[in-house]
């Protein structure tokens, strides 16, 4: 199998002969080795949650940010190469601004997701149409926000594609998580449901045991918007749920 | 040898050794009006059809409002040529921002963007009285009036263009009630608006040589935009 890629994995703007580009598709099982972040979306808001892997005891845990602020109205979980992730948040965070400033109105979480997507797919090898980047994003990001549509949930992934979803998981525990979210989601969820069920998922999927500093929780709500608890917040959850 | 040429044929300018200047004048006006009044559920913006460059008339049918959506309209009066320019621009705009966001463009950020786009222009603005007007997201009636570097300002009526400094007063006594001992409690109907807007183009015809011919009238509903044509004197 290897043989076969080889002519092929180089070149991020080659299509294999099976039609496929490989760079891409490496891109999104990288972000397969990233941390585990969880979104819900409820009629009440979005609750983001995501592990921040403490590698050191010397580390400070506070300084690894996961859930950042794109606007009042969006908030972003990133899973994968958080170096990449600072590229695609400024991103979001500029054409937020941007249309706030032309249009003097909240940018729409589809929209933000789609400009954010415009940056993801202009990678490519040649130097010739500006400043291209060599190779495709690695991260995944969740957008949770509150637009004229209501409480909303974006995933997008390195090759641009980003799809709206109820519940999302995305980072290593992805898979069994997802399948936890499928098991467990419901429309009619409360917002403080859908935190404890997402702390419960993450608990389930991290290797490490879940304490209020390892893991960063989120909500967006249409009277608070982009709301990150405290750590007393956060081992006020994690009481209810072990 | 310029200096023997020097003095002796100063008023040759092929021979001259003074700087030489040359004028372009890049904005024309073109007159016109606009008058726009906007009620709870309504607004009514009428501009007259008199096309002008000094003494000369370009044409005495020439409508000057550019619906935008089924809930703006746009009413321009100034430098025609820079008036083409602009809709044509904002039109496209609507457009994009239609297939970009999935939603046609509101009124309240239409109005925001007109207003970027006349500044972008800072230090060589379009020469436009632009008078902007619509239902907010609210469904309520606005106007927004801007000068031509993108100021703008949000009013429930306005009188722009060449006669706008004639009429403004008229408005601001007929529809704000300013300077009125009694004062009814009648609220404003689409029909008084109408006649109103009628009647101030009437008053502005007989002292602006720039506003004339006819009056095309746009009201803005929910249910749509309604058109209405009024004559006015044509000398």
């Amino acid at each position: 199998m290897f043989l076969t890629r080889s002519e092929y994995d180089r070149g991020v703007n080659t299509f294999s002969p099976e039609g496929r580009l490989f760079q891409v598709e490496y891109a999104i099982e990288a972000i397969k080795l990233g941390s585990t972040a969880i979104g819900i979306s409820t009629s009440e808001g979005v609750v983001l949650a995501v592990e921040k892997r403490i590698t050191s005891p010397l580390m400070e845990p506070t300084t690894i940010e996961k859930i950042v602020e794109v606007d009042k109205h969006i908030g972003c979980a990133v899973s994968g190469l958080m170096a990449d992730s600072r590229t695609m948040i400024d991103r979001a965070r500029i054409e937020c601004q941007n249309h706030w400033f032309v249009y003097n109105e909240n940018m729409s979480v589809e929209s933000c997701a789609q400009a954010v997507s415009n940056l993801a797919i202009q990678f490519g090898d040649s130097d010739d149409d500006g400043a291209a980047m060599s190779r495709p994003f690695g991260v995944a990001i969740l957008f949770a926000g509150i637009d004229e549509k209501g409480p909303q949930l974006y995933h997008m992934d390195p090759s641009g594609t980003f799809v709206q979803f109820d519940a999302k998981a995305i980072g290593s525990g992805s898979e069994g998580a997802q399948q936890s979210l499928q098991e467990v989601y419901h429309r009619s969820m409360t917002l403080a449901e859908a935190t404890t069920s997402a702390l419960t998922i993450l608990k389930q999927v991290m290797e490490e045991k879940l304490n209020s500093s390892n893991v960063e929780v989120m909500t967006m709500t249409p009277d608070n918007f982009f709301h990150m608890f405290a750590k007393e917040q956060v081992e006020e959850v994690i009481s209810k749920i072990s | 040898m310029s200096l023997s040429m020097e003095g002796i044929r100063p008023h040759y300018p092929d021979y001259s050794n003074a700087p030489m200047q040359r004028h372009f004048s890049p904005y024309a006006d073109n007159g016109g009006s606009v008058v726009a009044i906007a009620g709870d559920d309504f607004v009514v913006i009428g501009a007259d059809t008199r096309l002008s460059a000094g003494f000369s008339i370009y044409t005495r049918d020439q409508n000057k409002l550019f619906p935008l959506s089924k809930t703006t309209v746009l009413g321009c009066a100034g430098c025609w040529c820079d008036t083409l320019t602009l809709t044509r621009i904002l039109t496209s705009r609507m457009q994009m921002y239609q297939q970009e966001h999935n939603k046609t463009m509101s009124t309240v950020a239409c109005a925001q963007m007109l207003s970027t786009m006349l500044y972008y222009k800072r230090f060589f603005p379009y020469y436009i009285s632009n008078v902007l007007v619509g239902l907010d997201n609210e469904g309520k009636g606005c106007v927004y009036s801007y000068d031509p570097i993108g100021h703008c300002e949000k009013a429930t009526y306005k009188a722009g263009g060449s006669a706008g400094a004639l009429l403004q007063p008229l408005l601001d006594n007929q529809i704000g009630l300013k300077n009125m001992e009694i004062i009814g409690d009648s609220k404003l109907t689409i029909e008084k608006a109408t006649n109103i807007i009628k009647d101030v183009f009437i008053s502005a015809a007989e002292r602006d040589i720039y506003t004339g011919d006819s009056v095309i009238i746009n009201i803005i509903t929910k249910e749509g935009i309604k058109d209405d044509k009024f004559e006015l004197r044509k000398d």
